[in-house]
């Protein structure tokens, strides 16, 4: 990031603003940071929902109807219509809203793991 | 006055809520961690304990992306048990102290910790994971009321760890200044490694895991100075959980050491115990 000079902005100051995004990090850590908090938005709005009875009966009765409540792009509805966990890691789903999608779908957390392991990576 | 009798760190997992609610706790499997968390709250009814102030993040249990507190305090008289995605586990609303909570809040706010203020909150397996094997009496009701501290690692930027140690020290003042005559445990809860994304999904890391042990046990300060980073490479990036461990350390006087301490590295978790009597030096 470009540092603005001014007298008030400390080398203290900077380091402790640089220290609020993780970076460096070895890719097989892919992170659930700020940049996929905003890309996920959606598609964790759709998972969280499911953490209420009444939701998780729509899913089960009707998913695309269940899925227009949540104003998700053709792309994320392909993904959850497929169970492709890979692809919705990568658009941004965190893995505390998918273990709710995880258990209406009946896809136990080992069988994400070894997708996750066999991914070959993040980004 | 209310003392500070006590300090815990323990792990939360929803494994330990699958293995106990499956009856699985004295299986050969499951033992080695169930029996310790068996001896802390044996512990707990010797030192008499009673108010637990849980520190632990929310896994979208509660809270969502939309509006995360990065602290937040709750303030009731009970919490309903949070719906993870499969119904809740059947135990009652966690008990609390909603007179106790407000003084807390006021007192953090005037250590300008500006918390959220949870009148309402749904406490998931970070307080109830580990909360059965330490609180629950005969009949499956809680004895123990909680006060539940949230700390944000879950939406990124989060609180730093120097932040998290001083947050532990203003509860400190939150509790030595409350006139009622209470014997307060801290908990932390949450770690050690673990990494549930990504190709090295389910990597443990015990040198990590084993250096955090000694660390807050015995030079608590030093993992101040650590970085995000340096939790995430050493111990995987679910091991920024480790900061709520940090909060209740700084509550408890500086010589502290553990009476208890379980370390059982299984499956995709380092998982560890341990407990902190400073019961003798009430009220220092």
């Amino acid at each position: 990031m470009e540092q603005v000079e001014h007298e008030e902005l400390t080398d203290d100051y900077w380091r402790r603003l640089e220290a609020t995004r993780p970076k460096d990090l070895p890719p097989e850590l892919d992170l659930f940071d700020e940049e996929t908090s905003r890309r996920g938005l959606r598609l964790n709005r759709a998972a969280y929902s499911l953490k209420d009875e009444p939701q998780r009966r729509l899913f089960a009765e009707d998913e695309n109807r269940w899925m227009a409540q949540f104003g998700l792009t053709d792309e994320e509805e392909d993904l959850i219509r497929s169970r492709d966990w890979i692809g919705l890691w990568r658009n941004g789903m965190s893995i505390y809203t998918m273990t709710k999608l995880i258990g209406v779908t009946g896809t136990p957390l080992v069988e994400i793991g070894k997708q996750m392991r066999e991914s070959g990576g993040g980004d | 006055m209310a003392r500070i009798v006590g300090g815990i760190g323990a792990s939360h997992a929803p494994s330990m809520e699958h293995a106990y609610d499956a009856g699985a706790t004295e299986t050969e499997e499951w033992r080695p961690l169930f029996g310790a968390f068996r001896e802390v709250g044996r512990w707990l009814d010797e030192v008499r304990a009673d108010r637990l102030i849980v520190i632990y993040n929310d896994h979208f249990d509660h809270f969502f992306l939309g509006s995360w507190p990065t602290f937040a305090l709750g303030v009731a008289d009970e919490y309903p048990i949070a719906d993870e995605g499969q119904g809740p586990r059947a135990f009652p609303p966690v008990k609390g102290d909603a007179d106790f909570g407000w003084h807390i809040l006021r007192s953090l706010i005037a250590d300008e910790f500006d918390m959220t203020i949870c009148q309402e909150l749904e406490v998931d397996h970070g307080v109830i994971s580990p909360l059965p094997m330490v609180d629950l009496g005969a009949a499956r009701e809680w004895k123990i009321p909680v006060i539940p501290l949230v700390v944000n690692v879950i939406l990124h930027p989060l609180p730093s760890p120097r932040r998290c140690w001083k947050l532990g020290k203003a509860v400190r003042r939150a509790v030595l200044s409350y006139p009622e005559d209470l014997r307060v445990v801290i908990v932390g809860t949450g770690g050690l490694s673990h990494q549930l994304t990504g190709t090295s999904f389910g990597t443990v890391k015990q040198d990590f895991d084993q250096e955090f042990l000694k660390l807050i046990a015995e030079d608590p300060e030093r993992l101040t100075a650590y970085t995000y980073e340096d939790f995430m490479k050493r111990g995987g990036t679910e091991a920024v959980e480790v900061v709520q461990w940090l909060v209740m350390r700084a509550a408890l006087p500086a010589d502290a050491r553990p009476h208890m301490e379980t370390y059982y590295p299984h499956r995709i978790m380092g998982y560890a115990v341990q407990a902190y009597d400073v019961s003798s030096g009430e009220g220092r």
